[in-house]
């Protein structure tokens, strides 16, 4: 049985419209006027057991929408969904036994208290007897290397300390299901790298399945092995992250420096040239048109190679390049 | 219920190793609370000073009212801090941290806030007690198992009025300014004798601002044994607690979350 299934899930917002201005504002006081807006439009996939799958889309595509629904916070508007077997919204607090939740944007760290505090009230919460506990947060302070962190007041740690606190937090009561929605938003980079390993090592020591949201292609690369692509309510691809990079990895960019000056004429027939300068240039080719071979051998028999660089473009711009596509 | 009570119990302790992360703060808060009550009160020593009654209230049912009032109210809003402001949580869509937590949202959402000038409260209307058994000479073990019955019954009229009212911005939107109204609505009338009040004003204060079962009812209960008045209060505080939850419940259905930035103080 999968983790999460869901079926031709929808949720339809009721947004109030009001022209600008002062009349505006009159005539929505008066008669006010409202739009259905469908933040998710029949969504249906899958997360096995044990899964790190990436949802990703961008603003207004979807994604949290889709987590709270998962998570029994929204109701939607139709369709189905279950988690670990329960129905979010009719068996939320079952449910909320057995997940985790981690909102980049909603911290649920006590602000002034250190984090182990918290820590101590959810212990409560999820019913886990003290000396459990006490094991519990030993065990995931080593693994998040939170161990100086945890008597210090939340408001005094660094972004990417709290969030490490934020995603031990919500592993306190060993849930099956991790739902993380943008949990690296405003990180620096060092900061999310550090997320990445200590989110893939609960993976791996404890099978815990991640649904993870995010904005950074860079959190979907290095955790998930399959990724669900949003936009406007839609998903609009799905597959094997390899597979994507596969599929949409055709172009590539290279980078050529001589040791003499070019012709001024330079070219390669299939390479659109990007730039080109005295000592060196910047092409580019897609290798389903112009294969790689004889673009390397044009490069060599142009002069005294000094340095070349063939560098394919990230994540980032092939899910830009598929946004744009379905953008209407 | 056990389960429940161990839960908010941890709740009401973090909630104060917060309010104590700030001493100076919470200190002046409660004695500023305490300061801003007993000034209020000087109205009605002077108004009593010039006449003997009114409506056959004096100068000690007025401690009493104020302390059932007082106590009620501080501990009410000091354990329930939330009860204040439920209804920007539900307009900005901050119930989504209440709602990812396996606990009752209503109770979880509630008691995860203290206020600290209402611990100011709370100690004013010990002390009005206090003088109130002081002047009227009568004191036992009955009175102070009264005083309790009665605060505790006005902390649930209290409550479930606030939240009644604020869940209806589940419906109609932010509803600050007509929670603000109805919270100054009940104070201020829960601290008038009853015996100001007949035919329509009374039935207002007995329903739509139940005033009466905050103050007046507990109040005159507190000071001597009656059956009626017994039925009346915890009657008054089952239906109000009932109604609440009802109109709170069918109003989390409408939810509809929120993206903007939170912080949990």
């Amino acid at each position: 049985m999968p983790a999460i299934s869901v079926r031709d899930l929808r949720k339809t917002f009721q947004m109030k419209r009001k022209s600008a201005g002062l009349r505006g504002s009159l005539r929505a006081l008066w008669r006010p006027t409202y739009q259905s807006i469908e933040a998710v439009r029949g969504l249906s996939f899958e997360m096995e057991d044990g899964e790190l799958l990436g949802f990703i889309g961008p603003n207004g595509a979807g994604k949290s929408t889709t987590i709270k629904i998962l998570t029994g916070i929204l109701h939607p508007s139709s369709g189905e969904a279950a988690v670990l077997g329960h129905v979010p919204w009719q068996d939320r607090q079952a449910l909320a036994f057995q997940i985790g939740s981690v909102f980049g944007q909603r911290p649920q760290l006590w602000y002034h208290l250190p984090a182990v505090d918290t820590f101590y009230l959810f212990g409560k919460i999820y019913e886990i007897d003290d000396s459990s506990l006490k094991r519990r947060i030993s065990f995931l302070a080593e693994a998040f290397e939170i161990e100086e962190l945890l008597e210090t007041p939340v408001r005094k740690l660094s972004l990417g300390q709290r969030m490490r606190c934020e995603v031990a937090a919500s592993l306190l009561h060993r849930p099956r299901v991790l739902l993380l929605d943008e949990p690296s938003i405003g990180l620096d980079v060092v900061a999310k790298q550090r997320l990445r390993m200590t989110i893939q090592r609960m993976n791996d020591m404890e099978g815990v399945g991640v649904l993870l949201t995010s904005h950074d292609a860079g959190d979907i690369e290095t955790l998930c092995r399959r990724v669900i692509i949003v936009n406007h309510g839609e998903i609009v691809y799905r597959d094997k992250v390899s597979a994507l990079k596969r599929r949409y990895l055709t172009v590539k960019t290279v980078d050529v420096r001589y040791n003499e000056q070019l012709a001024p004429d330079f070219s390669l027939p299939g390479v659109e040239m990007v730039k080109v300068g005295r000592y060196g240039a910047k092409m580019r080719f897609d290798t389903r048109v112009t294969p790689v071979e004889p673009v390397i051998s044009g490069l060599a028999a142009a002069g005294s190679l000094a340095d070349v660089t063939v560098s394919e473009p990230s994540l980032e711009e092939v899910i830009s390049a598929i946004y744009a596509r379905t953008e209407v | 219920m056990g389960r429940q009570l161990s839960f908010v119990v941890a709740l009401w302790k973090t909630n104060l190793l917060s309010a104590m992360e700030y001493r100076v703060s919470f200190l002046t808060q409660v004695i500023g609370m305490m300061l801003n009550n007993a000034i209020y009160f000087v109205f009605w020593i002077i108004f009593f000073a010039r006449f003997e009654e009114i409506n056959g209230w004096d100068l000690v049912d007025m401690l009493f009212l104020f302390g059932v009032v007082a106590t009620g109210f501080g501990a009410g809003t000091y354990l329930f801090g939330n009860s204040v402001r439920l209804s920007s949580l539900i307009a900005n869509g901050q119930m989504d941290y209440y709602l990812s937590l396996p606990r009752p949202v209503l109770l979880h959402a509630l008691a995860s806030r203290s206020n600290a000038s209402s611990a100011g409260d709370f100690t004013y209307g010990l002390f009005s007690f206090g003088a109130a058994i002081y002047f009227s000479g009568s004191f036992g073990g009955l009175m102070l198992l009264r005083f309790t019955l009665g605060c505790l019954a006005s902390i649930v009229v209290l409550i479930s009025f606030l939240v009644l009212v604020q869940s209806l911005t589940f419906w109609i939107g932010n509803t600050s300014l007509l929670t603000r109204h109805a919270f100054n609505a009940i104070v201020t009338f829960s601290l008038y004798p009853i015996t100001l009040f007949d035919g329509t004003a009374k039935l207002f204060l007995f329903t739509l601002v139940p005033a009466a079962f905050i103050g007046a009812l507990p109040a005159e209960f507190v000071r001597r044994f009656d059956l009626l008045q017994l039925a009346q209060i915890c009657a008054g505080g089952a239906v109000f607690l009932v109604l609440a939850v009802f109109v709170f419940y069918r109003g989390l259905r409408r939810y509809e979350s929120g993206s903007a930035i939170q912080v949990r103080m």
